[in-house]
């Protein structure tokens, strides 16, 4: 009766949690040491991992999966990035990361504009992306850009993982033009609205420049509950932020960073850390002029937390977003960053930094059992996912890609149109 | 980030919305005719003045060569002299020359991108750029008589990068805002001080189209013509049609009437010494340009980006027309929504040509990579092409597109010595061109700083990264 019932049971509709999943013979980074386990099993219950061992025994009545020697790490978190935001970034309207006129600066806010069921979502997933920071492109009140989320890539549900996770601005000449023309502007407001929204009772309401909704956005910034993350490629810049963390005592994180490496004594001593491009070492504009490619090693080797974002020209900013991450991380090993460092950078410090690292970014006890098994090394472009699970279930490819491939694949020719298939 | 980014990607396609047709306006009868009754052209104003590097005879040892034309060979060497291969096997044994250890290493044909804008899209981008870029005289949708060599910034970083990536050969072709953009240029991927000194001696001109909707959301976003598909082809076939008229008035003896350069470049394409390189994303566009081609007998040799080549591979084979195409963009345009990573590999499934490009100056710097992403996806899908196959879509077959695939792009007996000496397996991520060969002089030394070359951009500017 018991083995009908246990049988029954597994049949039943259960929930996905209730499930225990022991992956098996891996290869595994779990990101809280410099080199993997051989041969490791890692048991995940009700999504959650429970431990991570060499040679470790599955639980009886786990469900098994061979990892058969594969890598497997966490899955991607992508520091940066506007998933969930852009769809066609071509048709302006299909795009919700930015607002150009109206009443929203630092209070512009995406969280309620996420969309779980765009097909970047579902590409990013598959390319085994389960966390990322979703940051607004421009507000109606420059420098501020507004509030960034992070997104947990679930299958179902609301994507949502945390909202008003960081407020994002942005310095440089790039956006100079909408202060006026000078990024001493941008400076110069970034410094006003902190003062104000520390002591707004000492401005008198009529000289005030920012708003209430923007005031407030800025409270959480004050207190260091959340960070301010900085936008700014050149040194000036860079240094200019390092300034603000210590004049207001805020929390501080740079994005972009092309010149960071020339401060990165101050960085490290400030512990500012520093999310930048990996592949980014072209001039783009004048504030990008001291950009290379040993950016990372650089930082990394002086003590600065990294970890990366990639543009590629907007495209692979949210497109690719988790297969041009990997790309990425092993041009910054091929250019000095240590294997292990490259792969933190795309998995534990993008989690830590935003402080998603109590669920995301590492394999350890009581983290989520978001993994990817590799079919080979993750940092080679050439490879790619075999098995992504969130919450200890895998994860079916849901893309277009997937959908467009399997249509139009090479074989023999059929008797109706693809648009049949 | 995101939006400097997507603004300096899309620059020439979305950005230059903001040009001022003003700015070069100017009677449209002086733009095209250049003199009444003019003689015959002369027949290259503006010849190459490239020369080789000084170079030495040499033997490559022991190094894993996959040469370009399908085939590895394994411990193997490669002889050079004069500037040509003359052997690629085992054992080679030459006296007198310099001899290069390749053991441990790799040797391909040096990489071809078959779509560069490196020299007219040139970087730092500022504000001048948005209303006048060289990218593409946009002054009227048909810039037919415009000659992209004219605006090549030799001192453009973007050339160094690339060839630190292996690249040796460079297509620039005009940008896809216009319906003709104008004749492209094959340039050598030496550092020089003009166009001309990187000019690819004897190289066939190319002209570059385009169709979809980058014309028509410029010049229909003015209220100007085209401003839909069927717009496009109708401009086409009228310039086409003129061209044919042009052609038959100045062919044989009697008076050729005034000189038109817009049909000029058009009747090349007629006669066939103009290749014809088209910028479509959709297989139904691509469908009906191949269609065009065929109203007015020519050829196209490829079509840039083509994100939907793979729906139509046995269209592209009939009509023995490449595909450039990148590894992974896809989804920024309308028009690219259906781009798949497998692209190139299931067009190479059936038998038709498939390349990978840049288009990007960062994408530039490893077309190799581009090559094993593409070739990633395709094993996924179940397509294995071992590396002597993959580095064919950036050697052989942008040198045949190109119509320079008797000279570059392959390594064998009589073909230029341009060559990349690998530290490793060229698809890897962790490889690096150690050193890059054009005509069988070092152009490139990873390990030797006087032979890393650095534009005139520069040198003499605080906070570029130490050499």
């Amino acid at each position: 009766m018991k083995h009908l019932l246990a049988a029954l049971a597994i049949f039943a509709a259960l929930p996905a949690q209730a499930e225990t999943v022991a992956i098996i013979n891996a290869r595994v980074w779990t990101m809280t040491a410099e080199t993997p386990i051989e041969n490791a099993t890692i048991v995940a219950r009700d999504g959650a991992i429970v431990s991570v061992a060499a040679g470790g025994a599955a639980p009886a009545g786990a469900r098994l999966i061979d990892a058969a020697g594969r890598i497997v790490t966490p899955g991607l978190v992508n520091a940066a990035t506007q998933l969930g935001l852009v769809e066609v970034s071509g048709a302006r309207e299909t795009n919700d990361q930015a607002v150009a006129s109206g009443a929203l600066g630092a209070a512009f806010d995406v969280q309620y504009a996420l969309n779980a069921n765009s097909t970047l979502i579902a590409q990013a997933r598959a390319d085994g992306v389960t966390e990322a920071m979703v940051y607004p492109a421009a507000s109606a009140s420059a420098p501020f850009q507004g509030r960034g989320a992070l997104i947990h890539l679930k299958p179902d549900g609301d994507i949502l993982d945390r909202a008003q996770a960081a407020l994002f601005v942005r310095v440089g000449s790039g956006s100079s033009d909408k202060v006026g023309g000078s990024r001493a502007a941008q400076w110069q407001l970034i410094r006003n609205a902190l003062d104000e929204a520390r002591a707004p009772q000492g401005i008198d309401p009529r000289e005030r420049l920012l708003g209430r909704l923007d005031r407030a956005s800025l409270a959480p910034v004050l207190d260091r509950r959340i960070p301010m993350a900085i936008a700014a490629e050149r040194e000036s810049d860079i240094r200019q932020a390092i300034a603000l963390a210590g004049d207001y005592g805020i929390r501080v994180v740079i994005l972009g960073g092309a010149e960071a490496w020339r401060a990165k004594t101050e960085l490290a001593a400030k512990r500012i850390p520093v999310i930048l491009d990996p592949m980014l070492n072209l001039p783009y504009s004048f504030d990008q002029i001291g950009a290379r490619l040993d950016n990372a090693a650089l930082l990394s080797n002086a003590g600065v937390k990294i970890a990366f974002t990639v543009p590629g020209a907007g495209i692979h900013l949210s497109y690719n977003a988790g297969s041009a991450l990997r790309e990425g991380a092993g041009i910054a090993v091929a250019n000095g960053l240590p294997y292990a460092a490259a792969l933190r950078a795309i998995t534990r410090s993008g989690a830590e930094i935003w402080g998603a690292d109590d669920r995301q970014g590492s394999i350890a006890p009581g983290k989520a059992a978001d993994l990817v098994i590799w079919d080979g090394d993750p940092l080679e472009p050439a490879s790619g996912p075999a098995v992504v699970l969130i919450g200890g279930r895998e994860v079916e490819d849901t893309s277009r890609q997937a959908a467009l491939r399997a249509r139009y694949a090479p074989g023999a020719e059929k008797p109706l149109p693809p648009a049949y298939q | 980030m995101g939006g400097d980014m997507k603004k300096r990607g899309r620059f020439r396609h979305v950005a230059l919305a903001l040009a001022v047709a003003a700015l070069f306006a100017s009677p449209a009868a002086a733009k095209k005719e250049a003199r009444r009754d003019a003689p015959a052209a002369p027949s290259d104003p503006w010849p190459s003045t490239y020369r080789p590097l000084p170079r030495a005879d040499m033997l490559i040892t022991g190094a894993t060569v996959l040469d370009g034309a399908g085939g590895r060979h394994d411990a193997a060497d490669v002889l050079v002299r004069d500037g040509r291969v003359v052997a690629v096997g085992r054992n080679l044994d030459a006296v007198g020359v310099e001899v290069v250890d390749g053991r441990g290493k790799w040797v391909t044909p040096g990489i071809i991108d078959v779509h560069s804008h490196n020299g007219t899209f040139v970087v730092p981008l500022t504000s001048v750029d948005e209303t006048g870029s060289d990218v593409t005289e946009i002054s009227d949708p048909n810039a037919a008589e415009t000659w992209i060599e004219h605006a090549v910034n030799a001192q453009d970083v973007a050339f160094s990068r690339a060839l630190a990536g292996g690249v040796t050969t460079l297509q620039i072709l005009p940008g896809s805002t216009t319906i003709i953009g104008g004749r492209s240029v094959i340039l050598k991927n030496v550092p020089a001080v003009t166009m001309q000194g990187m000019k690819f001696p004897g190289a066939p001109q190319g002209v570059k189209l385009a169709c979809g909707e980058n014309p028509k959301l410029f010049y229909g976003g003015r209220g100007g013509a085209p401003n839909s598909r069927q717009g496009e082809l109708a401009m086409f076939r009228a310039a086409f049609s003129a061209a044919q008229d042009y052609r038959e008035r100045t062919r044989g003896n009697g008076p050729k009437g005034p000189r038109n350069l817009e049909l000029e470049t058009l009747a090349g394409v007629l006669s066939g010494d103009i290749r014809v390189q088209a910028h479509c994303y959709r297989a139904d566009d691509m469908a009906v340009m191949l269609g065009l081609a065929r109203e007015f007998d020519f050829r196209i040799a490829a079509f840039h980006h083509a994100t939907e080549a793979y729906k139509i591979p046995a269209l592209l084979r009939e009509a023995g027309t490449c595909a450039a195409v990148w590894s992974d963009w896809w989804g920024f345009k309308v028009e690219a929504q259906d781009g798949i990573r497998e692209n190139a590999p299931f067009v190479d499934a059936a038998g038709a040509c498939a390349m990978m490009h840049s288009d990007s100056p960062q994408i530039g710097q490893r077309l190799t990579i581009e090559a094993a992403k593409a070739a990633g996806a395709g094993r996924r899908a179940g397509l294995t092409l071992p590396p002597e196959t993959i580095i064919r879509w950036v050697t052989s077959n942008p040198a045949k597109a190109m119509g320079l695939g008797d000279r570059i792009g392959t390594l064998a007996p009589g073909y230029n010595a341009d060559l990349v000496l690998w530290s490793g397996d060229p698809f890897s991520i962790y490889s690096h061109a150690d050193r890059v060969y054009i005509d069988g002089a070092l152009a490139y030394d990873r390990a030797n700083l006087a032979y890393r070359p650095r534009s005139d951009f520069e040198i003499g500017r605080t906070g570029v990264s130490p050499r």
